[in-house]
């Protein structure tokens, strides 16, 4: 073993296994290592999406208001006069469940939707479902500044529990991560998958407290209990409660329930995406 | 101990052909695979410093070969290995975004080339000089042509100095003029990358700089060695 010897780099096995149980810590370290490629691919996202529009980045403010106001219309013909927050805890709830849906047909869709780059380059597939999702909540959490103009409107002091508001949107980004990435390779083989994934988002949205609120569910009782137990409503009320200047103010069961999802559906979609994505790229 | 940078050892690949769902439940119940075979049982080892080249016709599977080196496609039998950092150039310009202006694209495309921030500050104005756009490189590039595209695209690409480089077809982009340039810099790159593997139909380049080419026909390789003796082959295989 000369000196020489050592100069050249040794043989490597190319694409080598990594093991499927360390797939949820190795993909952190994987993403922390190709960080400037993760932010420049989520600057592209971001400023494909609102290219050639007049109003840009405004958009995203715009949006979620233009459907609250849909939404509450609806609410207030269907159900009479709800209180005077009622359109606020719409337009929250539609971002924060806007957050979450987006960032999931993105997450489903960014192996398909990338199929000539995977055919191209490599670099670690992780990277695609995160990207989709990190550009969906960069999204989100632009659109969250409305609550700027709420603050003012209805004479609420800011706080430091604002600080919510940008946690429950990320945490709501990070569920559709964990969810997709468990079907984003299947996705390839079969693309039923990113359809059911729609029905899905949309059943979701009613079933989730994005018109109705987690206080409007325990006055009803028994049902109501059981729809806080869906892990999206702890986001959307964190996010709702944050603006109110407090902190998640939700039996503590459901947080639970909630964060375990959370970390259940990243360690399982960590792992399935590891397994199968090596795989995947041969049906694109 | 090895000398060699690459070595791929009985690879062989399969594509799944698409079915829906229900045949493809009725295949695996029968225990029945609908298959392309791309790659059968090929072994290849190239030295280090070696300038391969790779012929064969349209759909024999060099590319395929190529992304294998590369860790694109995962083999389904044998492995592949490589010594060293590897670069694959193929389709200048992926991932190019239509409303970001050249700039912010070549810093884009170096970071899906595998560039880090630091490497590709300290490598840009090198590119941007290299691209002859100008002061278009401060405008989108859905203003620019299709050759002005590949023009940044070689830019980049060329700028990365890997120890292994792998070239699919990325020769002859741009005017006459640029092409030469482009051709003068790949060859550059050719020698200071010391390892190098062409995938390539223009046989008269591959003969001057290649030191051994391959010629693959229907996924398995039929000939390896001289270059006019391999090229004669590819030609004696088409009669």
């Amino acid at each position: 073993m000369g000196g020489v010897e050592q100069a050249f780099p040794q043989l490597r096995e190319v694409g080598a296994k990594t093991s499927v149980w360390k797939a949820p810590v190795s993909t952190i370290s994987e993403l922390f290592s190709h960080r400037f490629l993760v932010r420049n691919l989520i600057r592209r996202e971001v400023r494909g999406r609102y290219r050639n529009a007049m109003l840009g980045y405004l958009w995203t403010v715009i949006e979620p208001a233009l459907l609250a106001i849909v939404y509450w219309f609806l609410f207030v013909m269907l159900a009479g006069k709800p209180d005077e927050m009622y359109p606020v805890w719409v337009l929250l709830g539609v971002v924060t469940w806007g957050c979450f849906g987006k960032s999931l047909s993105a997450t489903v869709n960014s192996l398909t939707g990338n199929a000539r780059t995977l055919h191209l380059v490599y670099f670690p597939r992780t990277i695609f479902p995160v990207t989709a999702v990190g550009a969906n909540v960069v999204v989100s959490l632009m659109g969250s500044l409305v609550i700027l103009p709420i603050l003012y409107i209805y004479q609420i002091p800011p706080t430091i529990h604002l600080i919510w508001v940008p946690i429950g949107i990320f945490l709501s980004g990070l569920m559709a991560l964990g969810l997709g990435m468990m079907m984003a390779p299947l996705n390839c083989v079969q693309r039923d998958v990113a359809h059911f994934t729609r029905f899905l988002t949309r059943a979701g949205f009613f079933v989730s407290p994005v018109m109705w609120t987690a206080e409007m569910a325990m006055e009803r009782g028994t049902w109501g209990a059981y729809a806080l137990w869906n892990p999206m409503a702890t986001p959307i009320t964190m996010v709702r409660h944050g603006l109110m200047g407090k902190s998640i103010d939700l039996p503590m069961q459901y947080v639970y329930a909630s964060m375990i999802s959370i970390l259940l559906f990243w360690i399982i979609g960590t792992m399935i995406f590891n397994k199968y994505e090596r795989g995947a790229v041969k049906y694109l | 101990m090895s000398e060699n940078a690459i070595e791929v050892r009985n690879v062989t690949l399969h594509f799944p052909k698409q079915r829906n769902a229900f045949i493809m439940l009725l295949d695996v119940l029968k225990g029945k695979k609908r298959r392309f075979t791309a790659l059968k049982n090929v072994s290849i080892e190239v030295k280090r410093g070696e300038i391969i080249g790779i012929i064969g016709r349209n759909g024999c599977g060099k590319s395929t070969l190529l992304r294998v080196m590369a860790g694109i496609y995962p083999p389904d039998e044998g492995k592949s290995f490589v010594a060293g950092e590897i670069s694959l150039l193929a389709g200048l310009g992926t991932g190019f975004s239509p409303h970001q202006t050249g700039r912010e694209n070549a810093i884009l495309y170096g970071s899906i080339l595998g560039h880090n921030e630091e490497e590709m500050k300290s490598k840009l104005p090198e590119i941007i000089e290299f691209s002859e756009l100008g002061t278009f490189i401060d405008e989108p590039i859905r203003t620019y042509s299709a050759g002005m595209k590949a023009r940044l695209g070689l830019a980049v690409a060329s700028a990365i100095n890997p120890d292994i480089l792998l070239i699919d077809e990325v020769l002859g982009v741009g005017d006459p003029n640029f092409r030469e340039k482009s051709k003068k810099k790949i060859l550059s790159m050719v020698e200071g990358a010391g390892t190098v593997v062409i995938v390539s139909h223009s046989f008269g380049l591959m003969k001057s700089i290649c030191d051994r080419l391959i010629l693959v026909h229907e996924g398995v390789i039929s000939a390896n060695g001289d270059p006019a003796e391999v090229i004669q082959a590819y030609h004696t295989m088409n009669d």
